[in-house]
């Protein structure tokens, strides 16, 4: 583990020395090398604003993101384990989730306005296909074996459902809200910059200034979020099924 | 059988109840905010025969193809030797998950400062879209071939390059397909997303016409039209898969 540890900064080692070549030789106008871009981040997490827009940003997010999951992941589950709600959903979901979040977004504000329910609808719809066809394919995959063994010891079926099926389910769950919420993210910043508001349009206005420098900051800190959202949700899951990180990593990669 | 048809019969039932259920609501609350499945679907007919959704399909497709095809040829590669290098894959693990965590609506500024406003930059948009994406995939399915494939390659005499040929490649083909059908749809995610937020060309010009009349059943017939694009390039690559892969699907 150390060994990979060692890599893994290595890695990053390296993808700091490339953008800091890279960003001297095209310039901070093309490309802002680190050593510009730290202390212009400094000054943006002294400033406040950007923080504080990230912070707003965020709330408005986590309710369509929460009401995707609370609705989904059942959903998913019924797909899952009942043929009758799998032929009734699955078209829905295949469609949407080709759809693109852009697509969308000038017909939302049409029906939303540019308000708090536009932001949420659009994270909401970006969101819940994926938790739902994430949920859909673990509740799917799960051994029949342990519930045809769950039985064969008296269990009746709402048993078997609560002390076979959900636990098994809970590393699939978690792996749907990450993914769900990637896509969350996305759908904010794309509904933030259409509109110019939010964190999206600060990153928007930051763009059609002369230096790249505030922009990278900006989405440095996008990408802190991520990666640190990714790895809650990640050590949640370590913590409540360790044994089915590797299955679930295969499952994901596989799915359409 | 029976099962096969019942399932269709109930894949039908639902998706008339939708539509029916959106006519209702749609002329309930009213026509202006949110036009019915009717009357998309004869604006959808209207705008194809008249010529100009195809016409615009057609512009926004040559972008699609440029930058998923520039996406394919460099993130394949690069996936496998990823995928298959322990060391390379540690090294590249946090800065990949780190550059994936931005969404890339996030990097429109920097490509307008880089590529413009028109082709080039779209290109780059739709690009940067799906080669991360296949990038990620190709790479985790190329660290999860069997290792006991390899093994009894290796037993029965097989040097490296017959390994590679015969053992890697068909093993890790249904990962690939499952990097290009991610791939295709955030290609086509992009092709929008950039003909939105740069330039308005083509399909995205249209909608943002339509927008801007709060021309509901005009949005939505591009809409209906990307939704549509996006199941037959699913069902196109599908269908290949199982010519190519008849193993794979049968499993």
């Amino acid at each position: 583990m150390s060994g990979n540890m060692k890599y893994n900064l290595l890695g990053i080692a390296v993808a700091l020395a490339v953008w800091e070549l890279a960003g001297r030789a095209l310039g901070a106008d093309l490309f802002a090398p680190p050593t510009v871009v730290f202390p212009e981040y400094v000054a943006l997490l002294r400033e406040g604003q950007m923080l504080r827009e990230l912070a707003s940003s965020l709330r408005q997010m986590i309710v369509g993101y929460g009401v995707a999951c609370l609705i989904g992941i059942p959903l998913g589950v019924a797909m899952g384990r009942s043929r009758v709600c799998d032929a009734l959903l699955h078209p829905w979901l295949s469609m949407f989730v080709v759809t693109s979040v852009a697509s969308l977004v000038p017909l939302f504000i049409l029906v939303f306005g540019t308000g708090f329910m536009f932001r949420a609808a659009i994270v909401f719809v970006a969101s819940i296909w994926y938790v739902m066809l994430t949920v859909y394919h673990g509740a799917r995959g799960i051994e029949p074996r342990f519930i045809d063994v769950g039985r064969s010891f008296g269990a009746n079926r709402w048993r078997a459902f609560r002390e076979i099926l959900l636990p098994a389910l809970y590393p699939y769950v978690i792996t749907a809200m990450r993914i769900g919420l990637v896509h969350a993210i996305r759908a904010m910043v794309v509904a933030e910059m259409f509109i110019i508001v939010g964190y999206g349009g600060l990153i928007y206005r930051a763009g059609l200034s002369l230096s790249t420098a505030p922009l990278l900051a900006l989405l440095v800190t996008l990408m802190l979020v991520g990666v640190a959202a990714n790895a809650l949700l990640r050590s949640g899951a370590q913590l409540i099924a360790p044994w089915y990180e590797r299955r679930v990593v295969s499952a994901s990669a596989t799915q359409g | 059988m029976m099962r096969r048809v019942n399932a269709l019969a109930l894949t039908g039932l639902s998706l008339l109840t939708g539509l029916v259920l959106w006519e209702f609501a749609a002329r309930d609350i009213s026509r202006v905010v949110f036009a019915p499945p009717s009357a998309v679907l004869t604006r959808l007919a209207a705008d194809i025969a008249s010529g100009v959704l195809p016409l615009a399909l057609l512009g926004s497709l040559a972008t699609l193809a440029v930058g998923f095809l520039l996406a394919v040829v460099l993130a394949l590669p690069l996936g496998f030797a990823i995928g298959r290098n322990a060391k390379v894959a540690a090294m590249a693990d946090p800065v990949l998950n780190a550059i994936y965590a931005v969404p890339p609506v996030a990097m429109v500024p920097f490509l307008i400062i880089w590529f413009g406003l028109f082709f080039e930059a779209r290109v780059a948009l739709v690009f940067l879209m799906s080669f991360f994406e296949i990038l990620v995939t190709v790479a985790a399915g190329a660290r999860n071939v069997d290792p006991m494939l390899l093994a009894v390659g290796r037993s029965f005499g097989a040097g490296r390059s017959r390994l590679v040929t015969r053992v890697m490649l068909p093993a890790s083909l249904p990962f690939v397909f499952a990097a290009l059908r991610v791939g295709l749809v955030r290609a086509i995610n992009a092709m929008i997303t950039a003909e939105l937020f740069l330039a308005a060309v083509n399909l995205g010009a249209l909608m943002k016409h339509s927008a801007q009349r709060f021309d509901t059943a005009g949005l939505l017939a591009v809409i209906v039209l990307l939704c549509l694009v996006g199941l037959a390039a699913q069902a196109g690559l599908k269908s290949l898969e199982a010519r190519l892969l008849p193993w794979h699907v049968r499993q």
